[in-house]
């Protein structure tokens, strides 16, 4: 029945990225890092760009699992879909530097429809708001940014917060509130 | 403006419930039924969705570096000790290579390259005049392969990859897209898949053009192996030619 242990570690990885569990965020992290790296050194490639499309594949698998876009279908799928991604966002690294001028503008514009326009549009509408609750979040106050932090990423309880702070439950809830309208005011000034 | 950048207490605790899937159905159903209605309220739920997307991807962003100093740690303490008899045998496999490399340069004949240049053509693929909605992602990707797009038709064959990843004929179009985009390394991979799975349509062609990825990677005993299991006229014909 190895098997099914197996299939069952991957169930169990996608739990702990869901929940952004630190020990198995790391370990994903780290145990894959070296196969991405060395296809990129090997494509043309340094150190730091490996290390930059890498970050951005991780995120971008932690997002399909979160959203139930990516279900792994045997025992090392989530392992080998990081490493495609990775691999696929070098792979656009060197070939839009290589063919930006070119290519560009008589292929892919001329294929792309309507429709294609107006949901890429929504698309780039929504990640710019989101590029903007990132940076916002990034430049907040350090106690601030610490409690929502451990709220929301490390999906910490509030009681369990008020322990560590040694303070009131209560106390802890009105921070956190207090916290989160802080960060929307700092978007909102942001937007103008 | 003003009332709009009010969120109450009680609404963010609602949308942290949505947001983590904790509602009650009944809460959830009602709740999501005033989103399909109150515009104004979406938006403001939208919001706080978007804040608390914002908070977990920019925490993990910070986090990822933290990780990445880890991974330094272990090779530091593989670097400080090189080992001499390591060394030496690395030179030995180094100088084994470079000979073996010089004696196959030696006798390789013809050009194994040539050969490849004279016989390699990409699979003309599938018509695609047809409209069949069920396959619109499959031959959407195949007319970016007809137009010589190979890289563009291997990223949306890889989405459906991920779907399905025994289906032989996604396999068997990554493997010649990635043989055509001259990565021989990789369409190796994927029209092995085809050669050994179960389904016969297209293993006449994937041993045929695993020949000719294996030519290419200057694997003459792979290729000659993949030919010879080809029913091909021109795998055939190919393989008298490397045994000349």
């Amino acid at each position: 029945m190895g098997h099914t242990y197996k299939i069952d570690s991957q169930t169990e990885l996608v739990h702990a990225l869901k929940a952004n569990d630190s020990i198995a965020l790391k370990s994903f992290y780290t145990s894959n890092y070296h196969k991405v790296e060395s296809f990129v050194l090997k494509n043309k490639g340094t150190k730091d760009q490996a290390k930059d499309v890498y970050q951005e594949a991780f995120i971008a698998v932690w997002k399909n699992v979160k959203n139930d876009l990516f279900i792994p279908k045997n025992e090392t799928a989530l392992q080998g879909y990081l490493y495609q991604i990775a691999k696929h966002k070098w792979l656009d690294v060197l070939g839009s530097l290589r063919f930006k001028k070119t290519h560009l503008l008589e292929n892919e514009v001329a294929l792309k429809d309507a429709f294609e326009y107006q949901h890429e549009e929504e698309q780039e509408v929504y990640k710019q708001k989101l590029r903007q609750a990132m940076d916002a979040f990034k430049s907040l106050g350090s106690p601030c940014k610490e409690l929502l932090t451990t709220f929301y990423f490390e999906k910490k309880s509030l009681r369990e917060i008020a322990e560590e702070l040694q303070i009131e439950e209560t106390t802890a809830r009105n921070k956190k509130y207090r916290c989160m309208e802080k960060l929307r005011e700092m978007v909102l000034a942001s937007k103008t | 403006m003003k009332d709009k950048n009010n969120i109450s207490q009680e609404l963010l605790e609602t949308v942290e419930r949505y947001h983590n899937d904790t509602m009650p159905k009944a809460e959830r159903l009602s709740f999501e039924a005033r989103l399909q209605t109150d515009a104004e309220f979406k938006t403001l739920v939208d919001d706080i969705q978007l804040l608390l997307f914002g908070i977990e991807e920019q925490a993990l962003k910070e986090k990822l570096e933290d990780f990445h100093e880890a991974l330094s740690e272990p090779i530091k303490i593989k670097k400080r000790a090189p080992n001499r008899m390591m060394t030496f045998t690395w030179f030995g496999v180094a100088a084994t290579i470079i000979l073996l490399v010089g004696i196959f340069w030696f006798l390789r004949e013809p050009s194994n390259s040539r050969l490849y240049a004279q016989y390699f053509r990409p699979d003309p693929g599938l018509p695609t005049t047809m409209s069949s909605t069920e396959n619109f992602a499959f031959f959407d990707a195949m007319v970016n392969y007809k137009q010589g797009q190979y890289d563009k038709a291997i990223d949306k064959w890889m989405v459906l990859h991920e779907k399905e990843p025994q289906n032989d004929t996604i396999n068997y179009f990554l493997g010649v897209a990635y043989l055509a985009d001259k990565k021989e390394e990789r369409a190796i991979d994927y029209l092995e898949e085809v050669a050994n799975g179960d389904q016969d349509a297209f293993k006449n062609d994937a041993y045929y053009y695993l020949g000719l990825a294996y030519l290419k990677a200057e694997n003459v005993e792979e290729a000659r192996k993949n030919f010879k299991l080809s029913a091909l006229e021109k795998a055939q014909s190919l393989l008298t030619k490397l045994k000349d």
